[in-house]
């Protein structure tokens, strides 16, 4: 077989393309991370940031082509890839800051050979691939004693917390102070996700969890406490944590969307709406002083009446699906959303503010102890805002739960009846109209939950939030993490909202690279990131499922 | 009273334009039943594409005729916007001519977005609105009705043109060949595949045509109002969609009467209801809610077929 040495030299290459410099000359701020310059042979063995990556992928990848073990050909392609788009940012980086390809090629006699040495590593990895894409994602079935592979999924799940905590803060908060903090999270995200396309190859992921599925009461509260122990990671900062529960907001917010569009299959493209009404509504049982209503309530009781508001107006808007289907109510739910916009802009009944929106609602407190201060346990001080995000896990928890339960019971079945064909199951009985009511209403409350956080979150309640591009958003966030599955929602919420932050170099071109990421998603993965399997087998044939079908567990798949 | 017949002249001159961007829509969803959400963005490309063009290309002195500068900048405006509306179907649509249905109504929505954005990053200065140069004959006449019902001339240009327009697409649909196709694949895709009609040519025919009457709809625009905005595409692509489906979608008189009532509905609505101008594109979007729930197939449409 060819493919061995080929392989061998891949990971070879890639290793070789570490040690060498990867520029010319010391960039205007300061050395790139882990000194990707000619200066790094003051110090010839220390690579630290994505050079580490790259070596500890090149050294896999030499491992893996020598020992043969299940899923070889895939994981080596998960690893060819993550090397590929690794040194392909960092050398497009350095090349297009660095002012051009002087920057990596010819300057003073110096050539710095470092990022095409290891991309061609990448892609000779990626050629000698061989069979690589037909082979079968390996099934493991093994079971361990009950307290090992609690132990294990334990570890996993600690070992994920640590992962989540270092793609949010890697390459620092995003802006003109810190240049390199957009292509420094890109790669590191390039090479987490070789990690865990490797792992996934392996099978080992789809063991995981399986192994989790056995212990689930387990794995939902050892998941729970760790993402409650995020402000005590490295992500423990202010700024990390006000990132993090604004992601919250709109995985919660998905999470709602996902039951209209994912499970009962009705496209809704004025989502936001819900959002918005949750949020004023907060903001007018707030005792804000701009607030019209001048109420102000405890807040469990602001959320209720938020969610009650905001599930009524799903109720009406999802009362034309009593004679409107497919595209046509998406645009009827598209109306009701610009509806919703143009009042709230015009300040309709003086509720919304108009466009000097509501500030100044009050943070939320708690014992006396207000949600945006600091806060000491003990010795251990917590940021800032960390209050705000514990809040706001367990609302995603909440929502979870309402979803999880929905889906496995006989009005979730009705759903995802109603998906599939609308007159067969109506032929079975369902009561089509109140049901696809239900998925609207039941939605909208959970997006009026989520705004009525927003809102104390955030101080104020503006229309300016709630327009047609974030209902877009979220949409894209539910199609991109997958349709129907709750990982899908919040994975896709949070890559949506993470990107930005992290990019704000790129702002300018933040809604055009989502535009064509939307063609682009639709055209070669309609089925999202973690497809729920019913559903992948509606959009793709794929022979890539594995040999032996394991308990209900999204199968994540390379195509 | 003056005040009324003025402002039915000017919803009849938004409803024209609004018209002339529904045929695209109408064609389009006849043909291959995709709401072709982007088509408003193809108005706007094309606006930004004549305003480009008189920017740009034209030197000073031709910009001065209008008998030269105009159906130059109309011809201009039509092919960019042409030329967008077939890559798009082309890149977005066609790959997914076999998806579920959802697909390419969010490809759809990536594409508008897309495209809008791409104006607004890459035209010089599009992060504001642009002044368009009015190349037509400035000023109004006025009939002598009352206290005077002034009708711009730009105003009644868009009028002629979107008439004249419709009635030459009509008229193509119906009698040249290409139209017979056109209608032989709106009935039955498949069949009209064996009788030797290439279907992805004639789709890509319609988006094309669709294009260049958004185009000039574009340049009109332009010349109208005096400027040009990076959310025009999004608005009045609405106001166009609203207009199909109210005159019945896939059938082109529909589009244009749809037009004219919206736009009526838009000038009126502002002057009458409560609320004012605040509050008129609220109302249009009550009239497409309406419309889709009571009457879906429109005032000239064929009895509703079940949608999926």
């Amino acid at each position: 077989m060819i493919a061995t040495p080929l392989r061998v030299a891949g990971g070879v290459l890639t290793v070789a393309g570490t040690y060498l410099p990867w520029a010319t000359f010391v960039l205007n701020d300061g050395a790139y991370p882990a000194k990707a310059t000619l200066e790094f042979f003051t110090e010839p063995f220390g690579v630290t940031g994505y050079r580490a990556h790259l070596l500890a992928l090149g050294v896999a990848v030499v491992v893996f082509a020598l020992v043969t073990v299940p899923g070889q050909g895939r994981i080596l392609r998960a690893l060819g890839v993550g090397v590929v788009a690794v040194s392909a940012v960092n050398g497009l980086w350095i090349t297009v800051a660095g002012g051009g390809l002087g920057a990596v090629t010819v300057s003073d006699a110096d050539v710095a050979f470092g990022a095409p040495v290891a991309l061609a590593g990448g892609v000779l990895v990626l050629v000698a691939g061989g069979r690589g894409p037909q082979e079968a994602v390996p099934a493991w079935r093994r079971r361990l004693p009950p307290w090992w592979e609690r132990l294990i999924l334990l570890g996993v799940f600690v070992l994920l917390l640590l992962v989540v905590s270092a793609v949010l803060t890697s390459g620092g908060q995003g802006g003109a102070a810190n240049v390199y903090a957009g292509a420094v999270f890109l790669s590191f995200l390039a090479a987490a996700g070789a990690g865990i396309g490797a792992l996934h190859a392996s099978g080992l992921a789809s063991w995981v969890a399986a192994v989790s599925e056995r212990h689930r009461g387990f794995s939902v509260g050892v998941l729970l406490a760790c993402a409650l122990a995020l402000p005590f990671t490295g992500a423990g900062t202010e700024y990390w944590m006000t990132v993090a529960a604004n992601i919250g907001v709109y995985a919660a917010a998905a999470i709602g969307l996902n039951i209209v569009v994912g499970l009962a299959g009705l496209l809704d493209l004025g989502y936001i709406a819900f959002l918005g009404i949750g949020a004023f509504v907060a903001a007018n049982l707030s005792g804000a002083a701009a607030a019209r209503v001048g109420v102000e309530l405890p807040f469990p009781l602001v959320m209720l009446v938020s969610a009650v508001v905001a599930g009524f107006f799903g109720a009406i808007v999802g009362s034309p699906t009593l004679r409107v289907r497919g595209d046509y109510l998406a645009i009827v739910t598209l109306a009701f959303g610009e509806i919703f916009v143009r009042s709230a802009q015009n300040d309709i009944g003086g509720l919304t503010g108009g466009s000097n929106a509501i500030p100044g609602i009050p943070p939320l407190s708690l014992f006396g102890h207000g949600f945006d201060e600091r806060l000491a346990l003990g010795t251990v001080e917590v940021a800032a805002g960390a209050a705000y995000y514990v809040l706001v896990v367990l609302v995603v928890a909440a929502a979870m739960l309402v979803f999880a339960n929905l889906k496995d019971s006989r009005l979730g079945r009705a759903w995802i009846a109603i998906r599939e064909d609308e007159d067969a199951a109506r032929a079975m009985g369902i009561r089509t109209g109140q049901v696809k009511i239900l998925a609207f209403l039941v939605g909208a409350m959970l997006a009026g939950l989520a705004g009525a956080f927003y809102a104390h979150k955030t101080a104020t309640a503006s229309y300016e939030s709630f327009r047609f591009i974030e209902s877009v958003t979220l949409l894209a966030a539910v199609i991109l993490g997958g349709m129907g599955t709750i990982p899908g929602a919040v994975l896709g919420a949070s890559i949506l909202f993470v990107l930005p932050e992290k990019l704000r170099e790129f702002s300018d071109y933040r809604l055009l690279l989502f535009g064509i990421a939307l063609i682009l998603i639709m055209r070669f993965r309609p089925q999202g990131l973690v497809p729920d399997v019913h559903r992948r087998a509606e959009l793709v044939s794929d022979p890539e499922q594995p040999t032996v079908a394991l308990p209900a567990v999204p199968v994540k798949a390379g195509r | 009273m003056s005040t009324l017949l003025s402002q039915i002249v000017n919803g009849l001159v938004l409803g024209s334009l609004i018209g002339l961007i529904a045929l695209g829509y109408t064609m389009v969803y006849g043909i291959i039943q995709l709401i072709n959400f982007a088509h408003g963005e193809v108005f706007m490309v094309g606006a930004y594409g004549g305003l480009a063009i008189s920017t740009y290309l034209l030197p000073a002195v031709l910009q001065q005729q209008w008998w030269l500068a105009l159906p130059l900048l109309l011809a201009g405006g039509a092919v960019i916007s042409g030329a967008a509306a077939v890559a798009m179907e082309r890149f977005a649509y066609r790959p997914l001519r076999n998806a579920p249905r959802l697909a390419p109504l969010i490809t759809a929505l990536g594409v508008s977005v897309a495209l809008q954005e791409a104006v607004r990053v890459f035209y010089p200065g599009a992060f504001s609105p642009l002044p368009f140069p009015r190349v037509f004959l400035e000023g109004a006449y006025v009939v002598p009705i009352g206290d005077g019902v002034p009708v711009r001339y730009s105003g009644l240009l868009i009028i002629v043109v979107s008439v004249v327009l419709s009635v030459a697409l009509q008229r193509f649909v119906d009698h040249s060949r290409q139209g017979r196709a056109m209608r032989a694949i709106a009935q039955d895709r498949d069949i009209a595949r064996l009788m030797g009609i290439d279907p992805d040519r004639v789709i890509v025919t319609t988006f094309a045509l669709g294009g260049v009457l958004a185009g000039v709809a574009g340049v009109l625009y332009g010349t109208d109002l005096g400027f040009v905005n990076i959310d025009i595409g999004f608005q009045t692509g609405i106001f166009a969609f609203t207009a199909a489906v109210l005159g019945g979608i896939g059938n082109i008189r529909g589009a244009v009467v749809g037009g004219m009532v919206i736009g009526l509905v838009k000038t009126l609505g502002g002057q009458y209801l409560p609320g004012g101008t605040a509050y008129d594109y609220v109302w249009i979007f009550v009239v497409l809610i309406a419309v889709l729930v009571y009457r879906p197939q429109g005032f000239f449409g064929e009895p509703e077929r079940v949608r999926a």
